[in-house]
Parts: C-alpha cells; sequence; structure tokens
C-alpha cells in the first residue's frame, strides 16, 4: 500500500464520525480536500486533522441544521455533561456506586437533551424547561430547609458546581424558547408530521410491505 | 458573524471555488493566519447553505476526485455587503480616535 493509499484510508475511517446523509454527500468532496492538504509522504491524519474532523462529525449529528439560538444552547448542554461525566470519572476510581449511577444519569440526560433539542423535537424542549423547574426546587429546597448548617456540611467545591451546572441548565433552557429557537421546532415538528403522514400514505399504497398493516389500523 | 463565515464568503464574493481552492484563499486573505480544516470548513458550508447565504455552483471530476464549487447567493452577497460595511464603519471610528488620540495610527 502506498503513503497515499494509507493516509486516505485513515481519513475514511475518521469520516465514520459524520452522519451518514452528510457523509454520503459531502465525503467524496471532503476527502478530495484533505488529501490535496496531506504532505508528500505523510501517512497519518495527525492528531489536529483527527480531533477536526472528529468533532465536526459529532458536531453535526447533535444538531445539523439548527440556528444560532439552538446551537447555543446545545453547546451549553454539552458543557453541562461536562461535570457530571468527571464526577461520574471520579467515582469510578473511589468505587462509590450510588455516585456512579447518578452521574451516569446525568451525564445521559445532558447528552440526550443536547441531540434531542439541536433535532428539534419539542418534547425536548419542553422537557429541559420542566428538568431546570425541578431543579430549580430541588435546589431551593435544599439550602432552605437544610438551612445554613447543612450548607456547610456539603463542600463548597460540590455546592458551587451544583449551581454551576443549575446555571447551565437554566441558560440553555431559556436559549431554546427565544424566538428564533421556537421556530426552528415549528418547522422541525412540522416536517416530522409530513414526513410520518408520507410514510403512511406510502404504506397504504403498496399493502404488502411491512408497516401498512399498521398504517391501516391509525 | 464569526471571523471564519466572513472569511469563507469574502473568498467565494468574486466567484464560486471548490473546498481547497476556499482553503488557500481565506489563507491568503487573512495573511496566512487563518488556515481552515476540512471539517471546520464543510460544517461551516452546510450552515450557510441551509442558511440560503451560499449554492452549489457546479461540479467537476479532477484526478478522479470530486469538486464542488460553491457560490453566493443574492442573500450571501448582501449579508456580506452589511458585514463589510459595519466592520468598515468600526474600523473608521478606531482609526479616527487613535488619530485624535496623538496621531498613533499614520
Amino acid at each position: 500500500m502506498t503513503d497515499q493509499e494509507h493516509l486516505e484510508r485513515a481519513y475514511r475511517r475518521r469520516l465514520a464520525w459524520y452522519p451518514r446523509a452528510f457523509r454520503d454527500e459531502h465525503g467524496p468532496e471532503i476527502l478530495a480536500v484533505l488529501m490535496a492538504g496531506a504532505r508528500d509522504g505523510q501517512r497519518r491524519p495527525g492528531l489536529a486533522g483527527s480531533a477536526d474532523l472528529i468533532r465536526s462529525g459529532l458536531w453535526l449529528r447533535l444538531c445539523p441544521r439548527a440556528p444560532r439560538s439552538v446551537r447555543a444552547a446545545v453547546r451549553l448542554m454539552c458543557a453541562g455533561a461536562v461535570i457530571p461525566a468527571v464526577s461520574l470519572i471520579l467515582s469510578l476510581v473511589t468505587l462509590a456506586t450510588a455516585r456512579i449511577v447518578g452521574g451516569l444519569v446525568v451525564t445521559a440526560l445532558w447528552l440526550w437533551m443536547a441531540r434531542a433539542n439541536g433535532q428539534g423535537r419539542n418534547g425536548a424542549r419542553i422537557f429541559s424547561v420542566v428538568l431546570s423547574g425541578v431543579v430549580t426546587l430541588a435546589l431551593a429546597i435544599e439550602l432552605g430547609l437544610g438551612g445554613p448548617g447543612h450548607v456547610a456540611g456539603m463542600t463548597v467545591p460540590s455546592l458551587a458546581l451544583s449551581v454551576l451546572n443549575w446555571l447551565i441548565g437554566l441558560a440553555a433552557a431559556g436559549l431554546l424558547w427565544l424566538p428564533a429557537s421556537a421556530a426552528f421546532f415549528k418547522q422541525q415538528d412540522l416536517a416530522q408530521a409530513q414526513a410520518q403522514h408520507q410514510a403512511q400514505m406510502a404504506a397504504r399504497a403498496r399493502p404488502d410491505r411491512p408497516g401498512a398493516r399498521w398504517a391501516r389500523q391509525v | 458573524m464569526q471571523e471564519a463565515t466572513f472569511l469563507i464568503l469574502t473568498a467565494l464574493a468574486d466567484g464560486s471555488q471548490h473546498g481547497y481552492g476556499i482553503i488557500t484563499d481565506v489563507q491568503q486573505i487573512s495573511g496566512g493566519r487563518v488556515r481552515l480544516r476540512a471539517g471546520t470548513l464543510y460544517t461551516a458550508l452546510d450552515r450557510l447553505r441551509a442558511d440560503g447565504l451560499i449554492g452549489v455552483d457546479r461540479e467537476e471530476v479532477v484526478d478522479g476526485r470530486l469538486r464542488r464549487y460553491y457560490r453566493l447567493t443574492p442573500a450571501g452577497t448582501g449579508r456580506l455587503a452589511a458585514e463589510a460595511a459595519r466592520l468598515q464603519a468600526h474600523a473608521a471610528a478606531a482609526l479616527a480616535r487613535l488619530n485624535l488620540a496623538g496621531g498613533m495610527a499614520t
């Protein structure tokens, strides 16, 4: 295998991080750009080049066509996932089971919200606001009922991190209700309803297709 | 508008270009300071296309590799012109005040 073939294969593997639809449409031209920018005798993509492709691919999976305000919310939610993720890693070291489960759930929740909101799912937008409200209430109760003594019992860094995570959630949820965001969610909802309707019509037209029975019942 | 976005639109202002052409042009416009990577470039191009600021001009195959040429749409031309005017106004204000402050900008 020549150096060039070796490099091209490595680049193709990095492109697997992209959503399939994007890769199908842009994969060949991105590969052409990458190969045009390669140095003579280069065999590996390099750390910065790989990081750029992986980051871009994951980002496109998160929020493919969202407006600026929704993208900012998705970025905040990814940042929000960092604190529980670090706490998860720390609790893995100390093997504190309750904290491992808690860290897993909270990290997954942040990432799920980032993805679902980035794709414009209105349920996720409502869920984000409700969750923000619940966390606000929980934090208020913890601070209020526990009193100063209780707060003293919580370590200062852990309290600060809880407040920071709460603020990130609040800011992200707020961004999702700006007019530009609201228009995006409405449009995505409409597109989804249309796609569903079309799929049903197609299933009705061809009764032998799987899913046709389900479509007739609806 | 982010600087990378501004530079990409500027690269397309006087004619269509393909991906690698945009990268080398942006590097030249910015005096070698901004070197776009392929992943970043195509994320930006996809967003600009979704926003209706650029479109696909044509496709070519050179040495067995696909080249897709992008061009500004009328909306893209308008946005770039507005942004350039805004930056120019800010730069003019800064230079004027520096002159008043003691002729540092000569």
